[in-house]
């Protein structure tokens, strides 16, 4: 599914990847954990060809995201789900609107795409908000719906950065819930946090990040 | 058919927010249309009655009044041999009298004392559109002048020589201008375009993160250049239209083209349309030059 070799990263003169290495495979869970500054942001941005790696290569799917040109990046996202810290919600749209927008985008026709969108809504409990707009949900009612969002095309992998930065002890759980249903489902995951509740209720690998390197890849029984 | 009706929205959307700068982008580029219109309307119409006045140049030939039918057919022969000559009309002495009495009674009280008309018969000579030109129509009146018989030789191409002079300055100058104005145009536009990009960037950078290509993000923004671009063409045609109709009831209370309205097209159908059709170009094309980056960008 996915596989670094020896990816590298430099912000002028900051390391912010050292020679990267791993492999995740197909339905396999990864949380990505580390300080903050160690990399964690950086390599998943690698990973969405939000970065282009100063040395080593990404493959995602068999594709190499390193040497992806721009106009391809869409076609990559596209299989992938993107759930970020900041929300990253259309403010003046409803909760329906911003879920469907990746059906839009991909040209799913009307009716297939609603199904779709309350199927998920459903999923993450937010059904009856669907024509509400999201600048007057709250924190963890807005992180639902960019799960929502991220798993509405059914990607083949899911990465999510700090998806509970933003979220109280108790919305952090119900968070982590969500992710773990996703999982069962055969999704893959790849999740960076520094939220130690967040690493102990999820099930599957550790990767450690420090300074950039990969420190520790510890594999956990379910 | 649900992807087009999103992007259309998405555009109506933007000028909705961005609608001061919207309707001050309308306001420059109508203005910027209409100077450009009223050029070229301008050409159009002095082009029209240059070209209708070229069509018309005839050339005179004035008959020694002594001289006998015999030598006043001998010119009409000859000048029916001539390659420039269209058609002739031959105006007897009787005849141009008859005339003059009509387009100048007042006048005409002034020659009733003379014992003979002093009026000379002529022939009047209908040019072929290929002998127009200043050289081709000096020479054929100088072959003319030497016929026996012959008097004088007249033909109005001078003045027609100086307005066709002055609109060809007129297409220069409506190429010129044009330039200038749509260059402000597509500058003002771009403006416009850039500022609703600016105040979407959030926007964008999530339709980025969620795989919208760079032509899906633009689209919008180029439909809101276009309309906006339409919406000044359309204004500067109702400007202009007012304007040009307040210069037709001018025009026809002055008297000063008495003669030659008819020749005036003042508005023809054609600047309508050239009018919204460039109005909706420039707005396409400067919101396709502001979003030229987001097409190829990375992330």
């Amino acid at each position: 599914m996915i596989q670094l070799f020896h990816v590298s990263k430099f912000y002028d003169r900051c390391v912010a990847l050292d020679d990267v290495s791993f492999r995740i495979d197909k339905g396999e869970c990864v949380i990505l954990t580390g300080p903050s500054g160690a990399g964690k942001t950086t390599l998943l941005k690698v990973i969405f060809g939000a970065e282009t790696p100063d040395a080593g290569q990404i493959l995602v799917q068999n594709r190499n995201v390193a040497r992806l040109r721009g106009g391809a990046i869409p076609y990559l996202r596209r299989t992938m789900g993107i759930v970020l810290q900041n929300f990253q919600l259309l403010p003046k749209k409803t909760v329906y609107d911003n879920v469907v927008l990746p059906l839009i985008i991909q040209g799913v026709k009307r009716r297939e795409a609603r199904e779709r969108v309350m199927d998920v809504l459903k999923a993450v409990g937010m059904e009856h908000k669907q024509k509400i707009r999201t600048d007057v949900l709250s924190a963890g009612e807005q992180q639902r719906i960019c799960i929502a969002r991220a798993i509405v095309n059914s990607p083949i992998l899911l990465l999510a950065d700090e998806p509970t930065g933003n979220l109280d002890a108790e919305l952090t759980v119900e968070i982590v819930e969500l992710f773990k249903r996703i999982q069962t489902e055969g999704t893959t995951i790849l999740l960076a946090t520094h939220n130690r509740q967040v690493v102990e209720q999820m099930n599957g690998r550790v990767l450690q990040l420090q300074e950039g390197r990969v420190v520790s890849d510890e594999e956990r029984p379910s | 058919m649900m992807r087009w009706l999103y992007l259309l929205r998405e555009a109506m959307t933007n000028l909705h927010v961005n609608r001061g700068n919207v309707l001050i982008g309308i306001v420059t580029t109508a203005f910027t249309l209409v100077c450009f219109g009223a050029f070229v309307l301008l050409y159009l119409n002095l082009k029209s009655v240059t070209g209708t006045l070229q069509g018309d140049v005839e050339v005179v030939v004035y008959l020694d009044p002594g001289a006998s039918d015999q030598v006043a057919s001998m010119v009409q022969k000859r000048l029916e041999t001539e390659p420039a000559t269209v058609t002739l009309t031959f105006v007897s002495q009787e005849q141009a009298l008859r005339e003059f009495s009509q387009q100048f009674p007042e006048e005409s009280l002034l020659l009733e004392g003379m014992n003979a008309n002093p009026l000379p018969a002529s022939v009047i000579v209908n040019v072929s559109p290929r002998f127009l030109d200043t050289e081709s129509l000096s020479a054929f009146a100088e072959r003319v002048k030497q016929l026996p018989g012959v008097t004088h030789v007249a033909y109005s191409q001078d003045w027609v020589d100086t307005l066709t002079l002055v609109v060809s300055y007129f297409e220069l100058g409506a190429v010129v201008i044009g330039m200038i104005l749509a260059m402000a145009t597509v500058t003002i536009i771009a403006s416009t375009v850039r500022l609703s990009l600016h105040t979407r960037k959030e926007e964008i950078e999530i339709l980025r993160l969620i795989g919208a290509t760079g032509a899906f993000i633009a689209i919008p923004y180029v439909i809101e250049g276009t309309i906006l671009g339409a919406v000044g063409g359309g204004l500067s045609l109702a400007l202009l239209k007012g304007i040009f109709e307040f210069f037709r009831l001018e025009l026809n209370a002055s008297g000063w083209f008495a003669g030659v309205e008819h020749l005036l097209p003042i508005f023809p159908g054609r600047v309508s349309f050239l009018l919204v059709m460039t109005g909706m170009l420039l707005g396409c094309g400067s919101s396709v030059l502001s979003v030229f980056g987001l097409m190829k960008a990375r992330q």
